[in-house]
């Protein structure tokens, strides 16, 4: 049947998507596509209901409610995936800026504070770390 | 004695106020340079800390061992003339001696990290669930059979410079151990395994993880290198 193919291939795009170390402009820009496309098939289907047990049937489902609820199991599926990803990446940045800020504050013991010319080197730390994610800066595009 | 000048001691600090101050008082026999990484505590760690020799670098929230850690060693290769950094657990579990085996060890020039082993030696003293869930995880982890470690999840390493600018500890939990391992097994690094004495108090077995937290540590590992 065709929406066992459908299905399958759903799910197989989701793995990738899932896998995929990167997530360059391209993806930003298919989910995009992909979500408008989804309104206007939601449109439809408030206005024209029986055009989803047309397509039901078109694909080997019986009715147009069944197919209706395939797809939404696979729209959660991407949803999920996709905030977990968002996730991770905002724990990232989110680490590295406690990190900055921890380093920036370091609190030397009392004996190196009262010697002369102690090094300051949290601050040269704290650059370190914020020089390098630069990629992280870009949307949800981390690396 | 040995001058330890260019060697930094790491240890990430979680609620731990009741032992901190002897550890970091004990090891500053010692170890001249230790930084303590406060990863948020809500006990009086911090405060502790302060009242001791050591550096003192505050994560404004709970961050994780793994973020701390990270942090600890930013800090420590920021330092002039670091040469060797040793990550040391702040319950008190191990053994001063231990470490200076191992810097030994890295010293010269056999290995740029060293590892410190529960199992190379026959030890009694790990609790035998204990010791069979940690053989398991080694047994699990492809890298850590790589490298033919015996012990994946110690918390006494011994790393040269070259090894620690290398590291990027990206799992602020407890996973870190063994991403630490997958980089080294990636990195080409030499890598050594020393026996260790894990010293199991009352305490550290009170606070010692969870063996049920094995199953997170599995799960963020699985996901690790996935997306974002």
């Amino acid at each position: 049947m065709v929406i066992q193919i459908i299905l399958i291939a759903t799910a197989v795009v989701l793995f990738v998507f899932f896998i995929r170390s990167s997530h360059s402009v391209r993806t930003q820009a298919f989910k995009r596509i992909g979500f408008v496309i989804f309104l206007f098939l939601s449109l439809d289907a408030v206005l024209r209901p029986n055009d989803t047990t047309w397509l039901a049937h078109k694909v080997g489902v019986g009715r147009g409610a069944d197919l209706l609820l395939y797809m939404l199991v696979a729209a959660f599926a991407f949803f999920a995936v996709n905030t977990f990803l968002r996730f991770r990446s905002l724990e990232r940045r989110f680490t590295d800026l406690a990190r900055a800020i921890a380093l920036r504050e370091a609190q030397l013991p009392p004996e190196v504070v009262t010697a002369p010319a102690p090094q300051v080197p949290a601050q040269a730390a704290a650059r370190d770390q914020a020089s390098e994610p630069e990629s992280t800066l870009s949307g949800g595009s981390a690396r | 004695m040995t001058d330890y000048d260019d060697v930094w001691i790491v240890i990430p600090v979680y609620n731990e106020g009741a032992v901190i101050s002897d550890v970091v008082e004990h090891t500053r026999e010692t170890f001249p340079n230790i930084v303590c990484v406060d990863d948020g505590s809500r006990d009086d760690s911090a405060a502790r800390i302060a009242q001791t020799g050591a550096h003192l670098v505050r994560h404004p929230v709970n961050l994780g061992q793994g973020a701390a850690l990270q942090t600890g060693i930013a800090y420590a290769l920021a330092q002039p003339g670091m040469r060797h950094l040793v990550t040391f657990d702040a319950d008190g579990q191990h053994r001063v001696e231990d470490a200076e085996t191992m810097l030994a060890v890295a010293r010269s020039g056999e290995a740029d990290v060293v590892l410190g082993s529960r199992f190379l030696e026959q030890n009694e003293q790990i609790p035998l669930l204990k010791r069979i869930v940690l053989r398991t995880v080694v047994t699990l982890s492809p890298t850590a059979r790589k490298l033919k470690l015996s012990d994946a999840h110690n918390g006494l390493r011994v790393l040269n410079r070259e090894a620690a600018s290398g590291l990027r500890i990206t799992m602020n939990g407890m996973a870190h151990a063994s991403e630490i391992v997958g980089f080294l097994a990636s990195s080409g690094l030499k890598v050594r395994e020393v026996p260790v004495t894990i010293l199991y108090t009352e305490y550290s077995r009170s606070k010692g993880q969870s063996l049920i937290n094995g199953v997170n540590i599995l799960f963020d590992l699985s996901v690790r290198q996935r997306g974002a």
